[in-house]
């Protein structure tokens, strides 16, 4: 069996690194990666500011239905729900009488109006103030309690908020040239997906770079990532890297004759065979995106996955990873395909979550004053030449509020 | 036979008790639990027979499955998990088991949507 994804010419060339060289070549802070108050000023330069991914349409299916994400990096929890007349609204969870959280107790449901528990304050879930038990005595307006609306966007099915207060640039704006691509995927037909997630000691920098970088592939996927490599190829290093303002992207490279063991083979061919009865190719160019500042999207029909990481803390991060799927399972061909093709990346990822710790105790020992990325870790150099542009800007801006 | 399983696949059987777990996590968690011995035993046993086994399913589709026709669905995605213990990971899969477990399922298709 040809391998599934991208068949390329050879030999295999990886990117010059005459075309990376205006990424730059220093060696790169290490403390970003442990420091509190570096993390401090990541918080409030880039996830309180940037537009950032949260869930998918498909969680809000229904009219009336609701999800809940708590952003702990920010202390807030969010209520996004899908209102009668079809929009997707984003709320804190708060009720504006005296703060007490809406929702506790589940993390998505379907309601058409939400009560605090509290005093029984009753929103509508276009986060209108319905009803307030001895409303009189308050001196206010129905009209000024509506819950506190966060900005909320879809694209290619994909929800993000915003958490910045006042305006802010427009999703589409934000994405650039990767917004068509996006909607180039089968993301928006996505019905279900399977999800896993892990926490981990690790700052969310550190665990993000290590899906962005290919050279690990050889040591640490030795027998899971064997299809990622080959002779002419040894490290699995991209076809291409694109930069697009803060976001980035890889073109995968795939051993063109991988060698599959039975059973593997059986997987992937009612993989292959369940797509061609979707009327979807299990053929193409796998595109590896990268949103600012925490999201991946690998993005072919076969494995279609999202990875998320969320800051915790300075050296506490989270992954929550969903393969999406069209459609429930078709037949039990396909049910079994999904099973495979989800816990074979799962064991990856497995790989991965052990080795980040192992680089965050190093890292937080103080031991080194920096870390160093080669060419084929230009999109690690890319995202901390964004990460740090935006600190230090909040930082003058801060210092200059402050004169 | 015991109707344990459908009859072609009865030489299944010894492995129902352990791999054909409810959910995905619990047949995670039944891979986790097997060594390597007990997932190379469930492959070698189960792999002559598993194209045959989707087959079939296939054929009966989930709409006109029985109580073993279910069985053998979830004993065929239990093999899922075993076959990636013993082909893939090999050697690695006792290291792997101790690693695996911080990567929760939360949710997947075969849980959201039981077979009839």
């Amino acid at each position: 069996m040809e391998s599934p994804v991208n068949i390329h010419s050879q030999p295999y060339a990886p990117p010059s690194q005459d075309e990376l060289a205006w990424l730059g070549t220093r060696p790169i802070p290490a403390a970003p990666f442990y420091d509190p108050a570096w993390y401090a000023d990541e918080i409030a330069a880039i996830f309180k500011r940037d537009w950032l991914q949260i869930g998918h349409v498909c969680e809000l299916a229904e009219p009336d239905s609701f999800i809940r994400r708590e952003l702990e990096f920010a202390r807030v929890s969010l209520l996004i729900m899908r209102g009668a007349d079809g929009e997707i609204r984003a709320f804190h969870n708060a009720c504006t009488h005296r703060g007490t959280q809406l929702v506790t107790d589940v993390s998505e449901g379907r309601a058409r109006k939400l009560s605090c528990k509290y005093h029984f304050w009753t929103f509508a879930n276009d986060g209108q103030l319905l009803s307030a038990p001895d409303f009189e005595r308050f001196n206010l307006k129905k009209s000024d309690c509506a819950l506190r609306q966060v900005h909320c966007d879809v694209i290619a099915g994909l929800i993000f908020v915003n958490l910045r207060k006042g305006p802010v640039q427009g999703l589409r704006d934000w994405l650039g040239a990767l917004a068509p691509q996006l909607e180039n995927l089968p993301l928006a037909a996505a019905t279900h997906f399977t999800e896993y997630v892990y926490d981990i000691d690790a700052n969310w920098k550190l665990t993000y770079d290590n899906f962005q970088e290919n050279y690990h592939l050889r040591f640490i996927h030795t027998r899971t990532g064997a299809m990622g490599i080959g002779p002419d190829n040894p490290f699995g290093y991209p076809e291409e890297y694109g930069f697009f303002g803060p976001h980035r992207t890889q073109t995968i490279w795939m051993n063109p004759q991988p060698s599959f063991a039975p059973f593997q083979q059986l997987g992937l061919e009612r993989a292959a065979q369940a797509l061609i009865e979707r009327g979807m190719s299990p053929h193409g160019t796998i595109k590896y995106l990268a949103l600012f500042p925490n999201v991946f999207l690998y993005g072919s029909a076969q494995q279609l996955f999202n990875h998320i990481v969320f800051p915790i803390g300075p050296e506490k991060s989270r992954g929550v990873i969903r393969m999406y799927w069209s459609g429930a399972d078709a037949s039990p061909s396909e049910r079994f395909a999904r099973e495979f093709s989800a816990m074979n990346m799962r064991d990856v990822h497995s790989e991965d979550r052990a080795v980040i710790l192992a680089g965050q105790k190093g890292l937080a020992s103080g031991a080194l004053e920096h870390i160093n990325y080669q060419t084929q870790e230009s999109l690690c150099r890319h995202l901390f030449n964004e990460v740090e542009a935006r600190v230090l800007a909040w930082r003058s801006e801060q210092s200059g509020a402050g004169a | 036979m015991s109707g344990v399983l459908p009859p072609a696949f009865a030489k299944l059987e010894p492995f129902v008790a352990h791999w054909a777990a409810d959910s995905t996590a619990e047949r995670a968690a039944a891979r986790d639990m097997a060594d390597a011995e007990a997932c190379a035993a469930f492959l070698t046993a189960g792999l002559p027979y598993a194209a045959k086994a989707l087959d079939y399913l296939d054929t009966k589709g989930f709409a006109g499955f029985d109580v073993a026709d279910e069985r053998l669905m979830r004993l065929m995605l239990g093999l899922a998990h075993a076959g990636l213990a013993t082909e893939i990971l090999g050697p690695d899969e006792a290291k792997h088991a101790l690693d695996r477990p911080a990567m929760k399922i939360t949710r997947a298709p075969a849980d959201a949507a039981p077979a009839a």
